[in-house]
């Protein structure tokens, strides 16, 4: 009988491991790091900075997450941030504070265009993104006249509340709970994933693909708009002028690692927490093990590779057409 | 049925002929027009644009350029993309800078080899792991960036070896060597798309992998081979680079992806795959490295050329794509 218990929960947890295979690198991370490095790692200071970083990866990730379960690739967030922010700082002293409505504005026009040219023209969206990106960092550099501009006036967004925990993860709980209540409990969600599953499919069952596919990139940029209104602010009040892939390519290693894969058709903003966590576990801790700034660059490389080959395992059975 | 066909030809008028010819060339038409608009305007605003230094000039900002424009086209036609090709020039740019003095001349094979095993692993992670091909060689660049910046800590690498040197400088005929090598690789490039079995395949692929499949061709096999063709091409540029300046950080080339992109798809080589070739890639590296130079010598910094390739890059694209063909873009 207890034989039995112990083999029910035990299955129980292969289960789940086998569904989230990230949680199994997370556990074995954490607890790996915190025994190795006991003595730095679960410290207040550490963990504070984890938590930062955290937010800083899901703020950007909860966007193109929504737009990779449908099976495309939005990597203009960082666009949208940068111009965004020059955007701001450029129109707070004529119009005020309410500048900051600028975000979400351009964040749901940058959207709704990609949206449009993916659905008409019909090119891939990750280089449509990344074009659309690289174009906007051009305005960012000649709007801002070669310099990093600081934004002022913003700064209780986020005040210090409770100790520890960064007043931005407050901030990204609604914005994560909209997110995930969309996908869940919205018709949009199962739309979504079957668009993801099979286009050509969803079609024939009746759903308006060319129309969802321009929602779902206007939503992405209306996610990363209100989110960028935090995310400046959390990453010191200003805009950069240099651009750092990184920005881009972070955010994507937590989507892929979270399981939602790069052809789409399930996983989501729900499951893009779990791989944030996992990437600031392992990048916090490498930091911690004192390794070199270049190398925690260059195992993210690792990583994203890692994480696409171990993602899309799927595809090998279906035989679906990768290019 | 042949015969009536022929006959509704033939009664065809002049300008439906023409009309039909200029819908299928729709690029072609678009990229020689704005290449001969950029010339005229350039002449106009700078009567020294077109002169002996301004075309020399024009030739070393164009030549590793279209080495390396060459690279992409063959993935480009072949519907897939490849991200690392700037991070493998300037990869193997530092192997050349860095080793010169230990190994002298042997640097150059090396740099090649070295290219053609990250093309190797691109091509080997995208086809037997079914990774697509962009995210594969975005992962691999970022690797290939860290060792980079690790190799060069980040400094400003010079050289002074004169052999070495002398592959891009050496002037020949009033032109440096470097534009014949350019001239060389674009030629023979062609050369493969036009009238080689390996060219026709890398198009078939493009049209349709699975027919291609079907029609006998070892797709994976192609897929390698072209992805280690583009690296060993990259490599090539990367080389020649260095030989041309002569020093260079691990900056260098930060900001080549969209231009490189641009030219590719400015030519006519449309992203769906199946169209196009190094002959047409020519036309879009003209434009761009003509425009560039263009709006530096009207005094436009960095952030207008980068959103001007970025127009052009989506412009090109939507213009090329041949959307009856397809049905799924992701």
């Amino acid at each position: 009988m207890k034989n039995n218990v112990f083999r029910n929960v035990s299955s129980a947890l292969v289960k789940w491991f086998k569904a989230y295979p990230v949680l199994l690198i997370f556990i074995v991370l954490f607890v790996g790091f915190s025994a190795l490095f006991s003595d730095r790692f679960l410290t207040t200071l550490n963990i504070e900075a984890m938590l930062k970083q955290f937010v800083r990866l899901m703020l950007f990730a909860v966007g193109p997450s929504i737009v990779m379960t449908a099976g495309s690739l939005d990597l203009s967030f960082v666009g949208i941030w940068m111009l965004g922010g020059m955007l701001v700082w450029l129109l707070q002293p004529v119009v005020g504070p309410i500048a900051i409505i600028v975000y979400p504005i351009l964040g749901i026009l940058t959207g709704l265009m990609i949206g449009i040219i993916q659905a008409k023209a019909r090119i891939p969206s990750f280089i449509l993104t990344l074009s659309v990106m690289i174009t906007y960092w051009g305005i960012t550099a000649l709007l801002s006249e070669g310099y990093a501009r600081t934004i002022k006036g913003y700064e209780f967004l986020t005040a210090k509340l409770i100790p520890i925990i960064p007043t931005a993860l407050l901030w990204a709980i609604p914005i994560l709970a909209v997110a995930i209540f969309l996908m869940k409990r919205t018709v949009l969600g199962p739309y979504f994933y079957a668009i993801g599953v099979n286009e050509e499919g969803a079609h024939m069952a009746g759903i308006r693909v060319s129309r969802l596919k321009v929602l779902v990139f206007t939503l992405s940029g209306l996610f990363t708009g209100v989110s960028s209104i935090i995310l400046f602010q959390h990453l010191g009040g200003s805009i950069p002028v240099e651009l750092n892939l990184n920005e881009m390519n972070e955010p994507l290693v937590a989507i892929i690692l979270g399981g939602t894969p790069l052809m789409g058709g399930t996983g989501g903003p729900q499951r893009t927490i779990l791989g944030a966590i996992t990437l600031t576990v392992l990048m916090r801790g490498l930091n911690v093990a004192m390794l070199p700034p270049i190398a925690i660059e260059l195992l993210v490389g690792v990583m994203l590779i890692i994480s696409i080959i171990v993602g899309s395992r799927s595809l090998n059975k279906a035989g679906t057409e990768v290019t | 049925m042949k015969q009536a066909v022929c006959d509704g030809k033939s009664v065809e008028s002049k300008s439906v002929q023409f009309r039909r010819w200029a819908g299928d060339n729709m690029s072609l038409i678009i990229s020689v027009v704005v290449m001969v608009i950029l010339i005229i305007g350039f002449q106009l605003v700078n009567p020294y644009f077109l002169q002996y230094q301004g075309i020399v000039s024009l030739v070393y900002a164009m030549s590793y350029f279209l080495i390396a424009a060459c690279g992409l086209t063959f993935v480009i036609m072949m519907g897939s993309f490849d991200f690392s090709v700037v991070s493998v020039l300037k990869f193997s740019a530092l192997i050349c800078v860095t080793y010169i003095e230990q190994i002298g001349m042997w640097v150059v094979p090396v740099a090649l080899l070295v290219s053609l095993l990250i093309g190797f692993i691109n091509g080997i992670i995208f086809t037997k792991l079914k990774v697509p091909s962009f995210l594969v060689t975005l992962g691999i660049s970022i690797v290939i960036d860290g060792v980079a910046l690790y190799m060069s800590q980040g400094f400003l690498l010079m050289m002074n070896d004169e052999v070495f040197r002398s592959l891009s400088i050496t002037f020949i005929g009033g032109l440096p060597s470097i534009f014949y090598w350019a001239i060389a690789v674009l030629i023979i490039c062609t050369l493969i798309t036009m009238i080689t079995p390996f060219g026709r395949r890398i198009l078939a692929i493009g049209g349709n992998p699975v027919a291609a499949a079907h029609s006998g061709i070892n797709v994976s096999r192609t897929r390698v081979a072209v992805f280690m063709l583009c690296s060993f091409l990259a490599g090539l540029a990367g080389i020649l680079y260095m030989a041309q300046w002569g020093g260079g950080s691990v900056a260098i080339g930060a900001d080549m992806t969209l231009p490189l992109f641009a030219s590719v798809v400015a030519g006519g080589t449309a992203l769906s795959g199946g169209v196009g070739g190094p002959h047409r890639t020519i036309l879009g590296v003209i434009i761009i490295t003509w425009a560039q130079t263009g709006l530096m010598m009207m005094g436009f910094g960095q952030d207008i050329q980068v959103i001007v390739f970025g127009v052009i890059a989506i412009t090109m694209s939507i213009v090329t794509t041949d959307r009856k063909r397809i049905k799924i873009i992701k």
